[in-house]
């Protein structure tokens, strides 16, 4: 008699568009680590790799799954984070509306960008998210009454929870972890999607996907304004977080490239790589910065620039890729 | 019985030179026409201006009784033009079920029914055992198959092939060449480039033939083999076909 395999319902490693529960556990860790006391000395560290999970996810969308590599992503963030920080200073707005009208203005943003851009191809459209970012800091910059200029944008510290302000880390540890969740969410969502399977045959072949009924243009202008948009809500709770802001760091070159960076070492166009990503660069930038920063200036950036490179030589597809190695390692076949 | 293509007076300019060079043709429903020509004749330009590719510089392009003329190529898919690349260009990450599946998707919106449906398809032209497999790890006879599969699961009235038995073994031609024959009579006009002429002149009920962007002759596939005109351009010699 044949002993006949049958596969689990639910898969041990990642899968496109199903659950598995490597994901079900990193879940159930990351819900650990928030709770107070299990790791006091890292809550700030465990929050950004939150928040930038989820940002790195946002991108994931145009650039992993739509091929759209875009180095202008601080822009939407920028967006995002002015849009409920002006409505909460000066209009009284509470961030939790907030948040959701600058994840709108920066959708249009998205969209208006793909219009402009997205005919280019490879590194002439690379170029042009370059330059559509400096274009939207300059202008925040000049636009002094609406922005604060140079002198940046402070939202005022009393804890009030419609204010989305919080004396505790552990509750902005639980709202960063609720942003990347949702992301990873619409990711997965994506991933099961007609629409998802649309963007993957743009990124992989325009040409035979424009043969297939696939309208391009239309969607990586889609891909693009979910992008912009959920970038955007990241904007917003890292000015809430930070309670502070000012174009040149918001809007900066340096963050839309971490931002391309954190999906790139974590694995390209899938859900789990630019998570993976986050919590292997973030507290890694994080650590080296607060541990070098001081003793020798550059020191960090050094090793930082140094293990991307080595992460990038021997995983070019990500964490993600060589996890997915190891889910078909067969050594004794 | 209305034409399902028609063609009149089109043109294609590249800079100065006349790539289509005012050709005009009509496709009946249920017809194979093969279309010939030696290399640079302008049979894939020729495509590029039927599946909305290329814009045409004059000239109009009638699909089934709408003017498809400036239209883009998505467009003119979704209204029932399945075509192949005569270079392969499938969707490389994917697998070759998935590069099947957004073709289907024209015809079944739900994931599962365009996964039965591009299965289907693929059993259809012969990839059984290569439906889980990516992409990317096919041969060239492999991938000339998914062309074939994604440009038939898309449900079309009209397919466009392009030299999809170029770089075949003898009996991968002959089991593609009868699968082309048995196409019409399943409701699918095909109009078909190929320079295996033996496989065409075999298949075909009408044949075109052009060189330097014009028709020069057009015929029942006995005649074009005969036919001076395209002895001297193309064949260099009279074909038996028999």
């Amino acid at each position: 008699m044949s002993v006949e395999f049958r596969p689990t319902r639910i898969s041990m490693l990642p899968k496109r568009g199903q659950i598995s529960w490597f994901e079900i556990l990193s879940l159930s860790i990351s819900i650990l680590l928030i709770i107070p006391g299990i790791a006091p000395n890292f809550q700030d560290v465990i929050l950004l790799s939150f928040l930038f999970g989820g940002l790195a996810l946002a991108w994931n969308i145009s650039g992993g799954y739509a091929g759209l590599i875009s180095f202008g992503h601080s822009a939407f963030f920028g967006v995002g984070a002015y849009t409920s920080t002006i409505l909460l200073v000066n209009y009284g707005v509470s961030p939790w509306i907030g948040v959701w009208i600058g994840a709108l203005f920066s959708a249009v943003l998205g969209s208006v960008l793909a219009l402009i851009c997205a005919r280019l191809r490879g590194p002439f459209f690379i170029l042009s998210t370059l330059a559509f970012a400096e274009v939207v800091r300059i202008g925040a910059l000049n636009w002094s009454s609406l922005t604060g200029g140079p002198e940046g944008l402070s939202i005022m510290p009393t804890p009030l929870l419609t204010n989305m302000v919080f004396a505790s880390k552990t509750t902005y540890a639980a709202l960063m972890l609720t942003y990347l969740v949702l992301v990873y969410f619409v990711t997965k969502s994506l991933e099961a999607s007609r629409f998802g399977y649309y963007l993957l045959a743009i990124r992989d072949n325009e040409d035979a996907a424009s043969a297939a009924g696939v309208n391009p243009l239309a969607g990586k202008t889609a891909a693009l304004a979910l992008s912009a948009a959920l970038t955007g809500v990241g904007g917003s709770l890292f000015a809430q977080y930070f309670l502070y802001l000012d174009p040149t760091y918001m809007i900066s070159p340096e963050l839309s490239f971490q931002f391309a960076l954190l999906p790139a070492v974590g694995g390209l166009g899938t859900a789990v790589g630019p998570v993976l990503g986050s919590f292997l660069i973030t507290p890694l930038s994080e650590l080296l910065r607060s541990h070098l920063g001081n003793a020798a200036a550059g020191l960090h950036l050094v090793i930082y620039s140094f293990s991307l490179v080595i992460v990038m030589l021997y995983f070019p597809t990500g964490v993600a890729g060589a996890l997915n190695r190891v889910s078909h390692w067969r050594p004794f076949s | 019985m209305s034409a399902l293509l028609q063609v009149n007076n089109i043109r294609r300019a590249f800079r100065t030179t006349l790539a289509i060079d005012d050709v005009s043709f009509d496709v009946q429903p249920g017809e194979l026409l093969g279309l010939i020509g030696p290399n640079g004749a302008g049979k894939s330009t020729l495509f590029n201006l039927i599946a909305g590719v290329l814009p045409s510089t004059s000239g109009q392009i009638i699909f089934d009784g709408k003017r498809v003329t400036g239209w883009k190529s998505h467009d003119i898919a979704r209204i029932g033009v399945g075509r192949t690349f005569q270079i392969p260009k499938p969707y490389r990450q994917l697998s070759v079920v998935e590069n099947v599946m957004l073709s289907a998707f024209l015809r079944e919106k739900s994931l599962a029914g365009a996964r039965r449906l591009a299965e289907a398809t693929l059993v259809d032209v012969g990839l059984t055992d290569y439906i889980e497999a990516p992409a990317s790890s096919l041969s060239v006879g492999l991938l000339k198959r998914l062309e074939v599969a994604r440009a038939l699961a898309m449900g079309p009235k009209l397919v466009l092939f392009d030299e999809i038995v170029a770089g075949l073994t003898p009996t991968e031609v002959g089991a593609m060449t009868k699968f082309v024959a048995a196409l019409p009579s399943r409701g699918i006009t095909v109009i078909w480039v190929e320079h295996v002429l033996y496989a065409i002149m075999k298949t075909a009920t009408r044949m075109l033939v052009i060189n330097r962007g014009k028709l020069i002759a057009e015929g029942a596939p006995a005649a074009i083999a005969r036919h001076p005109a395209v002895v001297k351009a193309y064949l260099g010699e009279e074909m038996d076909i028999a």
